[in-house]
């Protein structure tokens, strides 16, 4: 009996041990990696800088002496170059997510939305906008990142419905199952639900560049800090009807 | 090689980026001596007139000096804790060009005694207009004591 209880113990022991052990080198490959793409990100920028840089100036040195063709040309390598250095932010911030650490408190939502709503006012200039926040329930959650999720919901909900007169926001929750699910619903563009699951991957797009401007990483790292606080997010959609973006702030695990 | 001429130096190891600055810079008449030197232990030398720089006048200091944080070697966080640890060189105003946005490198710069941190626009318009505004500021408007 007692050298059972010996056993279990030591065997226990062992069990704690490797747990430790396996988190460590988890934490050791999240620091090489972090510091791998903060590393290629700033490297990348300086001959970014410089493709993008020099043909501005063969631009303005010799505009009169090349064919227009060659100008328009030029000028493509210069938006490119801009291109990618925006893509690169894109990738910095949703690399330094992960660094960032959580701070869990309880929020209120509504709150946040709110703030949101008024820095972006400046994108609602010369438009019809109808946005209503209703009353959301006080969640935990972290509350730079939480205004991080708003930022970028309530800014694509603006962008996607920018061809709408007037276009219609509702920030709202509902509870299913004694959990809150919070969403941001427009009817702006949409898009088929055959893609959606494309939708949080980093760099993917469903639209085209030429009709909404964008990199592909707002919504990548939405579902990063909505995971990171144990809450799932997913979309609904139609073209031409609207999105729906729904998240929740944790819990999840205990419904599967 | 007038001795008074008011001489600021540009610390940036990337030849392209010395391109576009001193091409700004050139357009913009400041009345200013632009050195430029392509690392840490140069600007050293510069400053206190040492190694390939033992001719200059060591009382004629920097008015202003555009350190990149980015340099293999002696890095631009090294040459910041130098100036600033000299009495002598404390007073020099010295801004940071760098290509990192991140809040940890501005808090190494600021915590070394930086007084000014830029980020490199991506856009070599901004870029130009940048260069433009920190010479004016630095040259113009900025007030250093006299040593």
């Amino acid at each position: 009996m007692a050298r059972d209880i010996t056993e279990r113990k030591l065997a226990e022991e062992k069990i704690r041990q490797l747990n430790a052990e396996l988190e460590q080198r988890v934490v050791e490959r999240t620091a090489e990696l972090e510091a791998f793409s903060y590393s290629i990100s700033h490297d990348l920028r300086a001959p970014l800088r410089a493709m993008g840089g020099f043909a501005r100036m063969l631009q303005e040195d010799y505009a009169a002496q090349f064919p227009p063709e060659a100008c328009r040309q030029l000028e493509r390598i210069h938006e490119n170059a801009m291109k990618m250095g925006l893509l690169i932010d894109g990738l910095l911030a949703f690399s330094r997510l992960s660094r960032q650490p959580l701070n869990k408190r309880t929020v209120s939502p509504a709150k946040i939305a709110n703030r949101v709503l008024e820095e972006l006012q400046g994108e609602l200039e010369g438009r019809h906008v109808t946005v209503t926040i209703g009353d959301l329930p006080a969640g935990e959650a972290d509350p730079t990142l939480l205004h991080q999720v708003f930022v970028n919901l309530l800014s694509n909900a603006l962008k996607y419905s920018r061809r709408r007169d007037p276009a219609v926001i509702e920030v709202g929750a509902r509870e299913e199952n004694g959990r809150c699910i919070y969403f941001i619903k427009d009817n702006g563009a949409g898009f088929e639900m055959e893609y959606a699951h494309n939708l949080f991957g980093v760099f993917q797009r469903l639209h085209r560049a030429d009709q909404f401007e964008g990199t592909g990483v707002g919504l990548a790292i939405v579902q990063r800090i909505i995971r990171r606080h144990g809450g799932r997010v997913w979309a609904e959609a139609e073209p031409d009807k609207g999105a729906t973006f729904y998240f929740t702030l944790e819990g999840e695990n205990t419904h599967v | 090689m007038s001795d008074d001429a008011v001489e600021i130096l540009l610390v940036e190891d990337s030849p392209d980026d010395v391109a576009f600055f001193v091409r700004t810079f050139n357009k913009t008449n400041l009345a200013a001596r632009l050195n430029v030197v392509a690392d840490g232990k140069e600007a050293l030398e510069f400053v206190f007139c040492t190694g390939s720089h033992s001719a200059r006048n060591l009382a004629n200091l920097p008015k202003v000096i555009f350190l990149d944080m980015k340099m293999p070697k002696v890095g631009g966080l090294e040459v910041l804790r130098r100036l600033k640890a000299d009495p002598f060189t404390r007073t020099i105003p010295i801004v940071a060009l760098s290509s990192s946005n991140e809040e940890r490198d501005l808090i190494e710069s600021y915590r070394h005694g930086v007084n000014s941190y830029i980020v490199k626009p991506m856009d070599f318009d901004q870029f130009a207009e940048t260069v433009r505004m920190i010479g004016q500021y630095w040259l113009q408007f900025n007030k250093t004591p006299k040593l």
